[in-house]
């Protein structure tokens, strides 16, 4: 007879972090807490050698050549970590998939203050009725470029950190600026 | 970097079974198919000690999801007591230690074939869906690389003409189960072969629900608070089966999805679909306490 196995540190964080950024997806705009206030277990849950990702922070390279994935450009990336966004030019070259493969669309993962800054109101699916929220730490006229960049199904998913706090906004989400 | 950091202690499995990396892959397209509602995901699917088209990809997510705090119930057409059922909550609780249930109130994973529960689901709910034919563009389009290039133009002419022939020759919608269903007005899917009685509990439903189809190898979503249309003519209204006046001859459980029992006479006698909700009305009726859910029919009437 098996035994059960047993459920190891990183297999529990993997878990954890994986269930907070699906709840953050399902619901945009609500918050969820990750295991730890980086970026490191989001790492851990979703990278791994089948990936190609960018990350302009200097900290997280060496998880990220651990892991095992391709470090490249932000262009082609499937996993973009930026920890400064100064420039929202950046955000033309995130891929946004095509229509018949839309999960070629990449994943963002910024950080953010939370509480603070603009008012914007989440509507979509996963949004019951409308959501007003405050994000801020986004350089100007963010929101806009990524209307006009993403053509529904084509687009990039964001997740948004505030410490351990990770709020998800997926392409499918009207962001409105109030 | 050292042959030490590069390596894990020996374990005789996985938990869950399921490898790491089989896991990353399966969570990265989970987001991704919650990011496009209704958007068929393709994924890997990985072996699993069970014959493809038995609930593997809905079994790859349950492994991918589960902890051992997490409560898990399985279905298969409404019942929980089958040998899929039993077999798939088995293998479950057996590779995660995670505690199992019967109750549809009680459970935070709900893995199911071809049935959503009578009860509504709350928000923190997680419904996982085994997926035979996750093409619903396949009757009309037997080549999946034109099915794949209609779901990117939205070209569902095709799925219209087919419901209309079907009302020309029947006089009704013929389609009994996983009727297409339109996804957050952009995406049409097979909600998985469930009963037209279940398609209307998935329209701005609070749970997360997770479809998935092992031997196809694609994974698709319907997060909380999407609209999910089945697609009808403005004429021809949606109409689910006509269980709303039947009722359970064991526990007398009325206006719910019912199993119809022929009986050697040539008549038929009819039991509650929900196994659970069956058992439950039955204790109730014996005085033991249990509670209930709200459901989403009362007295065969969907409430919303």
């Amino acid at each position: 007879m098996l035994t059960t196995p047993v459920q190891s540190p990183e297999e529990a964080a993997g878990n954890a972090t994986f269930d907070a950024l699906l709840w953050a997806l399902s619901r945009p705009g609500m918050a969820r807490t990750l295991p730890e206030p980086s970026d490191s277990p989001i790492i851990d849950a979703l990278i791994d050698r089948e990936c190609k990702v960018h990350c302009n922070d200097p900290l997280l390279v060496p998880q990220i050549l651990r892991s095992g994935a391709n470090q490249i450009d932000i262009v082609g990336a499937d996993h973009v970590f930026l920890a400064v966004l100064d420039d929202i030019a950046a955000l033309d070259d995130v891929a946004k998939g095509s229509d018949l493969y839309p999960d070629d669309g990449a994943t963002v993962v910024l950080q953010v203050t939370l509480d603070r800054g603009p008012r914007v109101q989440l509507s979509g699916p996963g949004v019951d009725g409308t959501l007003a929220l405050r994000i801020g730490g986004l350089p100007a006229g963010f929101w806009q470029r990524r209307a006009a960049l993403s053509r529904y199904p084509m687009g990039f998913d964001l997740f948004l950190r505030d410490g351990a706090q990770v709020v998800g906004i997926p392409r499918s989400t009207k962001v409105e600026v109030l | 970097m050292s042959l030490k950091s590069l390596t894990k202690p020996w374990q005789p499995m996985s938990y869950g079974f399921l490898d790491a990396s089989a896991k990353r892959e399966l969570r990265r397209k989970m987001l991704k198919s919650v990011a496009v509602p209704g958007c068929q995901m393709p994924y890997a699917s990985r072996e699993v000690p069970m014959a493809r088209g038995w609930g593997t990809g809905g079994l790859q997510v349950s492994l991918t999801l589960l902890n051992p705090q997490l409560r898990v119930k399985v279905i298969d057409q409404g019942a929980d007591d089958s040998v899929n059922a039993a077999s798939i909550r088995r293998f479950l609780a057996l590779v995660s230690g995670a505690p199992v249930t019967l109750d549809t109130l009680g459970a935070d994973l709900i893995q199911s074939r071809h049935r959503i529960p009578e009860e509504i689901m709350r928000e923190d709910q997680i419904l996982v869906l085994q997926v035979p034919n996750p093409e619903p563009l396949r009757s009309v389009q037997p080549n999946m690389s034109i099915a794949r290039q209609m779901h990117a133009d939205a070209d569902y002419g095709r799925m219209w003409l087919q419901l209309y022939e079907q009302i020309v020759r029947s006089g009704r919608v013929m389609q009994g189960a996983g009727y297409p269903s339109l996804v957050n007005g952009r995406h049409v899917m097979t909600p998985s072969p469930i009963p037209r009685w279940d398609v209307p509990k998935l329209n701005m439903a609070k749970h997360l629900t997770i479809l998935s189809a092992g031997r196809e190898k694609r994974i698709f979503a319907v997060p909380p608070y999407t609209r999910v249309k089945p697609l009808v003519f403005d004429d021809v209204p949606y109409r689910v089966e006509d269980h709303g006046g039947l009722t359970c001859s064991r526990s007398t459980a009325k206006g719910f999805f019912m199993n119809e029992i022929p009986q050697v006479d040539g008549s038929s006698t009819y039991e509650v679909s929900d196994s659970s909700y069956g058992v439950k009305t039955i204790q109730k009726r014996d005085g033991d306490a249990v509670q209930f859910g709200e459901t989403w029919y009362n007295d065969g009437e969907m409430t919303q």
